[in-house]
C-alpha cells in the first residue's frame, strides 16, 4: 500500500525525446495500486447557501475500481466498479445506480485512474489535455472529449508539485464546482472554504 | 368425344379452376386464432383461457439477449468487408459497453414503435413517469399511506439529501431535488423495478452468461405467428440499423418466438417432404399407366376438389382457420383414389366414359356415405369441425363428379388394359389363394383387446405443448433467460375479477399482504398484482387527503430547514406539486394508458363480459397448492364509504358492504384490512361490487379444453359411424355384404390404435384426423374388393388399383412419418399404419372372387 506522497522517492522517468513534457508528468504521477490518499472536499452548489464540505480517503484499488470513504461529517463509502456506482452509508440500504447515469463520476473514474496508473493515452482518450506551469509547480487542465460528458462536466483542473497531485477542481457545467484537497493538503481545508481560498490554497506555495 | 369439343372442355374446366382459384385469392382469410378452430368453452377457466391464449401479460413477452461475437456479421464477411480472421475478444469492460450500448439502442429505437407496449433493458428512465404526471407521484407511492408529510419526516429527508449532495449520487439527484426532496420518483422507480431484476452492468441488464438482456412485450397476442413474425422482424430491423451491431447477435426466446418457430419449422419440413412424396407419386403413377397426358389430366379432379372445397369454405366463413385448410387437405387425400381407379378400370379400345359406368355405383357409395359421415361434423357445432365438413363434403363431391363426368371425357381413348399384365395376375392368383378363415376377424379383435389393455402410458395426449416441434436447447435457454430475468411463469395466472376496474384494484391491494407473505416463505419467486402500478382511485383519495395544505407544508418545511445550507426559496417546486396533487382526479387506468407504465397496466387490466379482469403473472412457483390457496378466497372490495370516491365513480355510488362467501372465511385468514360484517344472503355478490380472485393454471385448462374438444370428435365420429353404417346398407342392400365392407375398415382402424398405443403413442386430435382420413381409405378399399363382378379381368383391375392406391398413400404418408415434426409425423405413421392394415385386412375378409368360394364364406 503505496500512499501517494512515496511518488516523489519513486524510480526517475527518462525523459525521451519523442515524449511531451505533458506525458512525462502524467506517466511520472503512476504508482502501484492499491493507492490511497486523504482527501477532503468542498463542493460550492447553486442549491446551497454554503459550501458542503467532506473529508476522508480516496483509493484506487486498481483496474477500474475507485473507493471514496468518507469519515466526516458522516461516514459513507461509494464504490465505482463494473461500470456501477455503490454508496452505502451507515444504517441504510446501499444505492446502486449505472455510471452512465453519473457523467461527473465517469470523469472522476477516468482522470483519477488514468493519472494514478500513469496511464497518459488512456487521459489523452478521454480529455483534451493542457499543462500551464513547469515541473515544480504545475497545474493540468482536463477538457472531456466526450459531448455528452461535457454536458454535465466543463473542465477539471489538478494542481500538483513534481510528482505529486495537490487539489483537483472539477468545474461542473452548471456553475457547481468541488474542489478535492488531495494528500497532506486535505488536513489544510479551511472551517469555512470560499473558492478563492482554496484557489489560493491549490496554486499557493506554501 | 371430337377433338375439338375435347379441347373445350378442357378449356372450360380450366377456366372453372381458374375462376374458383381468382375467388379463393380475392376472398380467402385465413385466422391463426385457435379460437375460433377450437370449440366454444364452458368452463370459466376455459373462457379466460381462450381470451388469454396469446393475449396474457407473460405470453406476449420476448426475452431477447444480445451477446458479443468475436467475428463480425456474416453479411459483411460475405461482402469482403472485414476479414474473417479470428479477432481476440474484446476485454470484458469493453465488451459489456458495447453491449449496454446496443441494449439501450434498441430501447431507443423500439421506444415509439406501436407493435411494442413494453421494452426494458434494465436502465430506469424517470420519462417513464410522463412529467404531466409528476404530481401524482405523492397519489402513486406508498410513503404517505405510513409518513406524514411533517417537520420530522421533512427533516430527516432534508438532512439525508445533504448528504447525498456530498456523495458521488449528487449528480443524479441534483436536478431532482427542489421537486421531489422526498425522492419519491426513485420509490415508484424501485417499485416499478422487476421483482428480482437480473445484474446491472453499465445500467442495463446482463446474465451470468455476459449477455445484455432485455423484455419485449408485444402488443400483437403470443400464438399469432404472423404478427409475432412482424414483431420479431421489426426488433431485428431496429437491432441491424444499430452501429456496431455486426460485432454482437440479438437472439429471441419466448411463447412468440416459439409460434415462429414453430410454424417455420413445420412449413419447412412439410415441404420438403412434400416435395420429395410429389416426384414419388408421379413416378408411381407413370410407371402404373405409362401415360402422361392421363397423368396430368387426372390432376384435374384433384384441383377441383381442393379449389371447390376452399371457395365453398370462403362463401360460408367470414375466416378460415389455417388448422382447418392443414387437416381439410389431409382429410382430401382420398380424392386421389378416384381417378386411379377410373384409370386401372380402363379397357384397351374401350371408351373412358364405359369404365366409369361400370365403376360409379361402388364409387358413388363411397363418396356419399364420406359425405353423409361429414355431415355429423357440420352438426357438432364447433366451428373449426364446421369448416372442416364444408371442405371436405364440397371437395369429395367435385372430385367425385368431375371424374365421373369430366374426367372421362378427355382421356386419351387407346390405353393398354392393366388387366393383362402378367405380374398382375399373378398378384391377383396369390391374392384368391390366401386363406380366409372364419376365425380371422376374431383373432383381431382379440389382439387388439389385449393390445389396447396391455399398452403403456395414458391414452389421451391432451397437452398440445407435446405436439410443439421445439428442441430442447431453445426450451433449455428459454428457462434459464425467464429464471435470469425473472419473467413470470406462462402457466400460471392469478386472476382477479370485479365489475369494475376500480373493484379490480381494490381487490388487488388487498391482496397485496397475503402475496407479501407468500412471497417471504418463498412459495413463490414474484408475484406481480395490478395495483402495484396503480393503486386503486379509493387509496389514491386517501393518499391525497393525507397531503398537508400549502400553508402548513410551508410552515413545517420552514422549520425542518433550519439550520440546513439549502437556499431559500430552492423547493418551491416542491410546495407547487403538492397543491397540485391536492386537487387531482386520481388518475384512471383510462389517462394512464397514455403512459409507457400505463400500457403495462392495460396488459393486467383487461374488460371482458360487462366486469373487469385483473392479471397477475407469476413467476417461480414452488408451492402451487398455497397460490391456489389465495385464489380460493373470495374476497371483497373494500369499502366505499369515501363520498368523493362516489361522487367520482357512479358504479361505486351505492355504499358497498364487505361480503363474506362462507368457504372463505373458513379458508382466508382475516387481514386487518377487512371490516367484516356477517354476511347479508341478499347483499351477496349478486349485489354485483364483490370481487373474486382464482389461479388460472392455463395448462389444465387447455388440457381440458383440448379433452373437451376430443369428445366433440369422438361423438361426431359416432354419429359418422352410424349415419356410415345406414348409407352403406342402403347402398348395398345387403347386411351380409355391409359387413364385408365395414368389418374390415373397423377392425383396421382399431388396430391402427392398438398398435399405436402399444409403442407408447398417445393419441392426439392429430391422430384421430388421421385415422379418419385412413378408414376413408380403407373404406375405398372394401368396398372395391367387395364388389363382386365375376370377372377375374375385372378383379384383376380392382387389385391393380388398390395397389397402385394403397402404394401412392404409402408413399406419401410414409415420407410424413419420417418427419421429425410430432404433428406430421402423427399423421404420417397413423395414416401408412392405416392404409396398410386396412389393405391387408380387406383382403384377408373379402369374399373371395371365385363364386363357388365366395359362397363358402
Amino acid at each position: 500500500m503505496a500512499p501517494l506522497s512515496a511518488v516523489a522517492s519513486g524510480p526517475d522517468i527518462t525523459p525521451a525525446s519523442a515524449r511531451s513534457a505533458t506525458q512525462v508528468l502524467i506517466a511520472s504521477l503512476g504508482q502501484p495500486a492499491p493507492a490511497r490518499t486523504a482527501f477532503a472536499e468542498a463542493r460550492f452548489m447553486h442549491l446551497l447557501d454554503r459550501p458542503l464540505v467532506v473529508s476522508g480517503e480516496l483509493a484506487w484499488l486498481g483496474g477500474n475500481r475507485l473507493q471514496r470513504r468518507v469519515a466526516q461529517p458522516h461516514a459513507e463509502t461509494a464504490t465505482i466498479a463494473d461500470g456501477e456506482v455503490t454508496v452505502q452509508r451507515a444504517g441504510r440500504h446501499a444505492r446502486r445506480f449505472s455510471l452512465k447515469r453519473a457523467p461527473q463520476l465517469q470523469v472522476l473514474l477516468d482522470s483519477f485512474v488514468a493519472l494514478l496508473s500513469g496511464d497518459a493515452s488512456r487521459l489523452d482518450q478521454a480529455f483534451e489535455i493542457q499543462r500551464h506551469g513547469d515541473a515544480a509547480q504545475w497545474t493540468l487542465l482536463l477538457i472531456p472529449r466526450d459531448a455528452n460528458v461535457a454536458g454535465s462536466v466543463a473542465s477539471i483542473e489538478i494542481d500538483g508539485r513534481g510528482k505529486q497531485s495537490r487539489c483537483m477542481r472539477m468545474q461542473e457545467a452548471d456553475g457547481d464546482l468541488a474542489v478535492d484537497l488531495l494528500g497532506p493538503l486535505a488536513a489544510r481545508m479551511p472551517a469555512q472554504p470560499t473558492r478563492e481560498a482554496l484557489l489560493a490554497l491549490c496554486r499557493g506555495g506554501s | 368425344m371430337s377433338r375439338r369439343g375435347r379441347l373445350l372442355l378442357l378449356a372450360g374446366w380450366l377456366l372453372v379452376l381458374a375462376g374458383l382459384g381468382l375467388l379463393v385469392v380475392q376472398r380467402l382469410k385465413v385466422s391463426t386464432d385457435l379460437r375460433s378452430f377450437m370449440p366454444a368453452p364452458t368452463t370459466p377457466d376455459q373462457r379466460l383461457l381462450m381470451e388469454q391464449v396469446g393475449d396474457g401479460p407473460g405470453s406476449r413477452l420476448l426475452l431477447l439477449t444480445i451477446a458479443a461475437r468475436c467475428t463480425p456479421h456474416e453479411d459483411h464477411a460475405a461482402q469482403g468487408l472485414s476479414p474473417v480472421t479470428p479477432c481476440a475478444p474484446l476485454p470484458a469492460d469493453q465488451r459489456d459497453a458495447m453491449l449496454a450500448r446496443l441494449s439501450r439502442g434498441l430501447v431507443a429505437a423500439l421506444k415509439h414503435d406501436r407493435r411494442y407496449s413494453q421494452v426494458l433493458d434494465g436502465s430506469f428512465d424517470l420519462a417513464a413517469l410522463d412529467s404531466s404526471l409528476l404530481p401524482y407521484r405523492y397519489l402513486l407511492s406508498p410513503t404517505l399511506d405510513t409518513q406524514p408529510l411533517d417537520e420530522a419526516y421533512l427533516a430527516d429527508q432534508l438532512q439525508q439529501r445533504l448528504d447525498d449532495l456530498s456523495s458521488p449520487a449528487a449528480s443524479l439527484l441534483k436536478g431532482l431535488l427542489p421537486r421531489d426532496p422526498t425522492l419519491e420518483v426513485l420509490k415508484l422507480a424501485e417499485r416499478w423495478a422487476p421483482p428480482t431484476p437480473p445484474e446491472l452492468r453499465d445500467g442495463v441488464w446482463f446474465s451470468k452468461q455476459h449477455e445484455a438482456l432485455l423484455l419485449v412485450q408485444t402488443v400483437a397476442s403470443g400464438f399469432d405467428p404472423d404478427a409475432q413474425r412482424q414483431a420479431i422482424g421489426g426488433v431485428q430491423r431496429a437491432f441491424h440499423a444499430l452501429p456496431g451491431s455486426a460485432f454482437a447477435q440479438l437472439q429471441f426466446s419466448g411463447p412468440g418466438y416459439f409460434s415462429v418457430v414453430a410454424a417455420a419449422q413445420t412449413r419447412h419440413q412439410a415441404d420438403w417432404i412434400g416435395r420429395i412424396s410429389s416426384v414419388g407419386f408421379i413416378a408411381l403413377l407413370l410407371l402404373a399407366y405409362r401415360s402422361l397426358s392421363s397423368l396430368l389430366l387426372s390432376a384435374l379432379p384433384i384441383a377441383s376438389a381442393a379449389l371447390a372445397g376452399i371457395a365453398a369454405l370462403t362463401l360460408v366463413f367470414p375466416q378460415v382457420h389455417g388448422i382447418t385448410l392443414a387437416f381439410g387437405f389431409t382429410l382430401l387425400g382420398v380424392v386421389q383414389e378416384y381417378p386411379i381407379r377410373v384409370l386401372s378400370h380402363r379397357r384397351a379400345g374401350e371408351d373412358a366414359l364405359h369404365s366409369v359406368r361400370a365403376l360409379w355405383p361402388s364409387l358413388l357409395t363411397a363418396i356419399a356415405s364420406a359425405c353423409i359421415a361429414y355431415l355429423a361434423f357440420y352438426a357438432s357445432g364447433v366451428n373449426g369441425l364446421k369448416q372442416l365438413a364444408v371442405f371436405t363434403i364440397v371437395g369429395l363431391l367435385a372430385a367425385g363428379f368431375s371424374t365421373r363426368y369430366l374426367l372421362p371425357r378427355l382421356l386419351p381413348t387407346r390405353v393398354r388394359d392393366v388387366a393383362d399384365m402378367r405380374w398382375l395376375a399373378l398378384a391377383r392368383d396369390l391374392v384368391d389363394r390366401l386363406p380366409r378363415p372364419r376365425w380371422f376377424p376374431v383373432l383381431v379383435a382379440l389382439a387388439i383387446t389385449v393390445m389396447l389393455i396391455l399398452a403403456p402410458g395414458p391414452f389421451w395426449q391432451n397437452d398440445l405443448a407435446a405436439l410443439t416441434p421445439l428442441p430442447a436447447p431453445l426450451l433449455q435457454r428459454d428457462a434459464r433467460l425467464r429464471e435470469a430475468l425473472g419473467a413470470p411463469d406462462v402457466r400460471y395466472l392469478l386472476i382477479l375479477q370485479a365489475s369494475t376496474a376500480q373493484g379490480v384494484l381494490a381487490l388487488s391491494e388487498q391482496l397485496q399482504p397475503r402475496v407479501d407473505a407468500l412471497l417471504a416463505r418463498h412459495a413463490v419467486d414474484a408475484l406481480e398484482l395490478p395495483s402495484r402500478y396503480l393503486p386503486s382511485a379509493a387509496r389514491q383519495l386517501a393518499r391525497q387527503r393525507k397531503l398537508p395544505e400549502q400553508a402548513t407544508l410551508q410552515r413545517e418545511l420552514h422549520t425542518a430547514l433550519q439550520g440546513l445550507p439549502f437556499r431559500p426559496g430552492l423547493f418551491q417546486p416542491f410546495l407547487d406539486d403538492v397543491q397540485t396533487a391536492r386537487s387531482l382526479p386520481p388518475l384512471t387506468p383510462q389517462r394512464y394508458a397514455r403512459t409507457p407504465l400505463g400500457q403495462r397496466l392495460a396488459a393486467m387490466l383487461v374488460r371482458r363480459d360487462g366486469h373487469w379482469l385483473g392479471l397477475a403473472t407469476v413467476s417461480g412457483v414452488h408451492d402451487v397448492a398455497a397460490l391456489q390457496a389465495l385464489g380460493a378466497c373470495r374476497t371483497l372490495v373494500g369499502r366505499a364509504a369515501n363520498p368523493s370516491v362516489r361522487s367520482i365513480f357512479p358504479p361505486l355510488r351505492r355504499p358497498i358492504e364487505p361480503l363474506w362467501a362462507d368457504e372463505a372465511s373458513k379458508i382466508c385468514p382475516r387481514t386487518a384490512e377487512f371490516s367484516p360484517r356477517p354476511p347479508k344472503p341478499d347483499r351477496l355478490l349478486g349485489a354485483g361490487s364483490g370481487g373474486t380472485v382464482r389461479l388460472l393454471d392455463l395448462k389444465a385448462a387447455s388440457e381440458s379444453l383440448v379433452a373437451a374438444y376430443r369428445t366433440r370428435i369422438l361423438e361426431a365420429l359416432l354419429a359418422a359411424t352410424v349415419l356410415l353404417v345406414l348409407t352403406i346398407t342402403f347402398a348395398l342392400r345387403s347386411l351380409r355384404r355391409t359387413w364385408h365392407v365395414l368389418a374390415p375398415m373397423t377392425l383396421a382402424t382399431f388396430l391402427v390404435l392398438a398398435v399405436e398405443r402399444m409403442a407408447g403413442i398417445e393419441i392426439s386430435l392429430f391422430h384421430l384426423v388421421a385415422l379418419i382420413l385412413a378408414g376413408g381409405l380403407g373404406l375405398h378399399y372394401a368396398l372395391f374388393f367387395e364388389r363382386d363382378t365375376g370377372d377375374p379381368a375385372e378383379q384383376r383391375r380392382t387389385l391393380h388399383a388398390t395397389l397402385v392406391c394403397v402404394l401412392s398413400a404409402l408413399l406419401v404418408f410414409g415420407m410424413l412419418g419420417w418427419a421429425s415434426i410430432p404433428v406430421l409425423r402423427a399423421i404420417g405413421l397413423t395414416v401408412s399404419l392405416g392404409v396398410a392394415f386396412h389393405f391387408c385386412l380387406s383382403i384377408l375378409m373379402a369374399p373371395h372372387a371365385k363364386p363357388d368360394d365366395a359362397r363358402q364364406d
